[in-house]
């Protein structure tokens, strides 16, 4: 799956490395995950169970709160680009 | 053949829930009370489905074939709790005698940096606990509840209290919106409740024993308790007939640990004797068992399972089959 993917920028990289430790996801290698793929109900599967687990991955390593009240949640969320997106304009310098 | 829960119409509409309402407010709640006969035995004869469960249910609980009598017994003991919710809402609680059970255990884990997550069920009266807690200002209770499910009753519910309604996690939401409001609430220090007997529709569940034979049973309200490192405290709002409420509160789990890995197993057991509990509950008084729907059933529609490459063995409890 990983020839289809497109490439991951060190931010990308770094979250999909935290995102695979902190759901403990085994059979996947932080490097296989397609920027542009769904993370959820996609080939990751991830539910939203994960969505909590990686939220306080999230806030412990970036120190900022996904939100659960922000309108743009369904965008956010939508794959790790958009969430590596959202986490590199939001966390603090 | 039975639908599942989400697919039944909400009884009566709105009319009908303005009129219990009206009769209600200006009648007072005995005069309403007398329109329950009527009622019940409208919905004994309009719905013959959930007259069949009730039938089903009841038969199982009391361990000999129910009457009809009985099975309008329960209809009646649905419609007073349903009709009590416009008075609790409606600032009238201090007329009712609510008993409660076990509060120091609940209070006694409360703290102000990390919250205490509530598992209710459709036995009894959620709305009592609501409102008792409404009466205690200095605590933060959020409800996760679906407003869809029941727009009527939940429109008029929330006009009448809108305190109440303040706190409500909308259910209709996504579940990641949920699970992270309920993660935000559990940060503040929130007693955040939701109802834990219940799956919705591709909610991952697991089968447990209950009343005499495997139920599903969602596994969500005990994962979020287990990530969330927050104690876990079951709530049961029996209603007793008259005015009389008992509302039970159980500690179930200080710190719920569920390891990633292999934890089908444990996760089983721990739903297992949550199931109990209710069982528990549901046996000493079977009237208050307000699950109008097969609870049993196992086999809906098969829902497209974890995307787990085979072999990985990741997380079997979560495949999302008999969601």
């Amino acid at each position: 799956m990983d020839t289809t993917a497109t490439k991951q920028t060190p931010a990308e990289q770094e979250l999909a490395q935290l995102l695979v430790e902190s759901l403990n996801i085994d059979w996947l290698q932080p490097a296989e995950i397609d920027p542009e793929a769904a993370l959820f109900g996609g080939d990751l599967g991830l539910d939203s169970i994960d969505a909590l687990e990686l939220a306080l991955a999230v806030s412990k390593r970036y120190g900022f709160q996904l939100r659960s009240d922000n309108p743009d949640n369904r965008s956010i969320f939508a794959s790790l680009r958009a969430l590596s997106a959202h986490i590199e304009q939001h966390r603090p310098a | 053949m039975s639908a599942h829960w989400t697919e039944r119409p909400e009884g009566g509409g709105r009319f009908a829930i303005w009129l219990i309402r009206a009769i209600g407010l200006y009648g007072g709640r005995g005069f309403a009370r007398l329109f329950l006969y009527p009622i019940t035995l409208y919905f004994f004869i309009r719905r013959p489905f959930e007259r069949r469960m009730s039938r089903a249910f009841l038969t199982r609980a009391l361990g000999r074939p129910a009457s009809a009598w009985q099975v309008l017994r329960h209809i009646h003991r649905f419609a007073a709790t349903i009709l009590d919710r416009v008075f609790l809402l409606g600032d009238r609680f201090k007329r009712f005698d609510v008993r409660l059970h076990g509060l120091d255990a609940l209070t006694a884990r409360m703290r102000p940096d990390r919250g205490v997550l509530l598992l209710g069920s459709h036995l009894g009266s959620f709305e009592v606990l609501r409102v008792a807690a409404a009466e205690r200002p200095d605590v933060d209770v959020r409800v996760v509840l679906d407003t869809q499910q029941t727009p009527a009753l939940t429109e008029l519910l929330h006009a009448l209290n809108p305190q109440v309604a303040r706190n409500v996690i909308d259910a209709a939401r996504p579940g990641t919106e949920i699970v992270l409001a309920l993660g935000e609430a559990l940060h503040q220090g929130a007693l955040a409740t939701l109802l834990a007997d219940r799956a919705r529709p591709h909610e991952a569940t697991v089968a447990v024993d209950f009343m005499g034979s495997p139920a599903p049973f969602p596994v969500a309200p005990f994962l979020i308790g287990s990530v969330l490192k927050v104690p876990i405290v079951l709530c049961f709002g029996l209603y007793r007939g008259g005015n009389r409420y008992d509302l039970y509160f159980e500690p179930f789990a200080d710190e719920l640990a569920l390891p990633r890995r292999g934890r089908e197993a444990e996760l089983r057991a721990v739903v297992q004797r949550y199931a109990e509990r209710l069982e528990h509950h549901t046996r000493q008084d079977p009237y208050n068992w307000f699950n109008w729907h097969d609870f049993w059933k196992l086999d809906r529609a098969v829902a497209p399972a974890r995307a787990v490459p085979a072999g990985a063995g990741a997380e079997p409890a979560r495949s999302r089959s008999a969601a």
